[in-house]
C-alpha cells in the first residue's frame, strides 16, 4: 500500500510524531503526583541594575507542582535608606516545571537583602 | 492502473500533491484555533491524561471519518489503522511547525508546556487532514480513487452519526476553550436555554432535510427508527449536546459548577455542536438506502 520513499518517510515521521507526543504525556500523567503549585522565586542580585526610576531586579519564578497556578501575586520588600519598602508584582500563568521571568523595583539599591512572599495564587 | 517505467517519479509527485493538500487542509481547519490564546494555556492547565484523552478521541473520530467518507475505499481495517495514525502524525508535525513560527514553544518554554501546546493544538489540524484527504482532492488524479461517497451509496445511519460527532466536535472545540459558553450558559433563563433547544433542533433539522444544500436529503428515507428524519435530528443533537459536555468537562468548565449552570454551557456549545454535526452529515450526504438525492 506504500508504494515509494516518500510514503514511508512520512509514515516514519508520523508515527514517531505521534509515539513521542503520546509516550511523554503517557510518563508524564504517571509521573504527575498532584502536587499543588510550589512557587519558588530566585532573585538573580548579580544581574540587578539601576535606571533613572530606581533599582530592578531580575528574578526567576519556578514552579516544583505538579500543577499550574493562575494570577500568582508575589509581593518583594527591602529595606531601602533605611526605610521598608514593598514592590508587588503579578505572574499570570506559572505553568508546572516552568521558570518565568519577573524583575523587581524599588526606589534604589536596597541595603540588605530583597524578601519575597507568595501572596496567592488561583487553582485552574 | 497501468504502470510504466517512469511511474516511480508520479508516485513520489502524487504522493508529495497528497501531503502538501494533507498540510493545508490541516492548516485551513486549524488556524484559529492555532491563534486562540485559550489553547496555549490549557495545554499546561490540564492534566496530561486529559490531553491523551482528547487526543484518543480525536483519534477515534478520524478513524470513524476516514471509514466513512474514505477516499480508498477498499482498505483493510489496518489500512484505516495506519492512515489514521498518519493523519494524526502529520497533524502533530504541522502543529509543531505552526507553534514554533508563532513563538509559542522555544528552548525558553518547558518540554511539557510545550508537548502539551502541540497535542492540543494537533487535534483541530487532524480534522482538516482527515478533511483533505477525502474531500479537497482532485477528482480522478488516482486509480484508487473511488470518489466521493455518494456516487455508490454513501454512509448509512451509524456511520452519519459517527460524522455528526465529528463535524460537532469540529465546530465546538473552536469555542469549547474560550470563556464565551461559560458566561452564555451561566446568564441565560430557562426559558431561553429551552428556546435554544428548540431553534437548534429546528435549524439543523432544516439544514440537512430542507434546505436542499448539495449532500441534503429528502424527507421520504427510512429505513430503521434512527434514520427517519425527525429521530436522525434528536439523536445527532443528543450527540452534539454529548460532545460539548465532553469538551467542557475536558477545559475544566465543569468543575465545582453546579448542575444547572453545566447544563446551560452545554446547551449554549450545543448550538455550535449541532451546526457542526449538521454540516457533517451534509459533507458525507447520503442515506441508508439511495445515493444522495443529486
Amino acid at each position: 500500500m506504500r508504494q515509494n520513499w516518500l510514503e514511508w518517510f512520512a509514515l516514519a515521521v508520523s508515527v514517531l510524531a505521534v509515539v513521542g507526543v503520546v509516550g511523554f504525556l503517557v510518563v508524564d500523567g504517571l509521573r504527575d503526583e498532584g502536587q499543588p503549585p510550589t512557587p519558588i522565586v530566585e532573585v538573580r542580585y548579580p544581574e540587578a541594575y539601576s535606571t533613572d526610576h530606581g533599582w530592578i531586579v531580575p528574578a526567576t519564578v519556578t514552579n516544583d507542582g505538579d500543577r499550574a497556578g493562575e494570577a500568582l501575586v508575589i509581593r518583594a520588600t527591602a529595606t531601602v535608606n533605611g526605610e521598608e519598602e514593598e514592590s508587588e508584582l503579578t505572574v499570570d500563568y506559572l505553568p508546572a516545571r516552568t521558570a518565568v521571568e519577573v524583575s523587581i523595583g524599588f526606589s534604589a539599591e536596597p541595603d540588605g537583602e530583597v524578601t519575597v512572599q507568595v501572596v496567592g495564587f488561583r487553582l485552574p | 492502473m497501468i504502470r510504466g517505467v517512469s511511474e516511480r517519479v508520479d508516485s513520489v509527485h502524487k504522493t508529495a500533491q497528497d501531503l502538501l493538500r494533507a498540510v493545508s487542509g490541516g492548516l485551513l481547519v486549524g488556524l484559529p484555533l492555532l491563534f486562540t490564546m485559550e489553547m496555549w494555556f490549557h495545554s499546561f492547565l490540564l492534566p496530561s491524561w486529559k490531553i491523551v484523552l482528547l487526543l484518543g478521541v480525536s483519534f477515534i473520530v478520524v478513524i470513524g471519518y476516514s471509514a466513512v467518507s474514505g477516499f480508498r475505499r477498499e482498505r483493510s481495517w489496518t489500512e484505516l489503522l495506519v492512515d489514521s495514525m498518519e493523519t494524526m502524525g502529520i497533524a502533530i508535525v504541522v502543529a509543531a511547525g505552526a507553534m514554533l513560527l508563532l513563538g509559542r514553544i522555544g528552548p525558553e518554554i518547558g518540554l511539557r508546556d510545550a508537548v502539551g501546546k502541540v497535542a492540543l493544538e494537533a487535534i483541530p489540524v487532524a480534522f482538516g487532514v482527515s478533511l483533505a484527504g477525502s474531500q479537497l482532492a482532485a477528482r480522478g488524479d488516482d486509480g484508487n480513487d473511488q470518489g466521493m461517497v455518494g456516487d455508490e451509496g454513501g454512509p448509512g445511519t451509524l456511520g452519519r452519526l459517527v460524522v455528526a460527532a465529528g463535524g460537532s466536535l469540529l465546530f465546538a472545540l473552536n469555542v469549547a476553550p474560550t470563556e464565551e459558553p461559560v458566561l452564555l450558559g451561566v446568564e441565560a433563563e430557562w426559558w431561553l436555554l429551552l428556546l435554544v433547544v428548540g431553534v437548534s433542533l429546528a435549524t439543523t433539522f432544516a439544514i440537512v432535510f430542507y434546505a436542499d444544500f448539495r449532500g441534503g436529503r429528502t424527507l421520504e428515507q427510512r429505513n430503521g427508527p434512527l434514520s427517519h428524519p425527525l429521530s436522525e435530528t434528536v439523536a445527532a443533537y443528543a450527540i452534539s449536546l454529548l460532545v460539548s459536555l465532553l469538551l467542557l468537562w475536558s477545559f475544566g468548565r465543569t468543575d465545582g459548577v453546579s448542575a444547572s449552570a453545566i447544563a446551560g454551557q452545554v446547551i449554549m456549545l450545543g448550538v455550535l455542536a449541532s451546526f457542526g454535526a449538521a454540516a457533517g452529515r451534509l459533507l458525507v450526504g447520503g442515506s441508508a438506502d439511495s445515493g444522495g438525492k443529486e
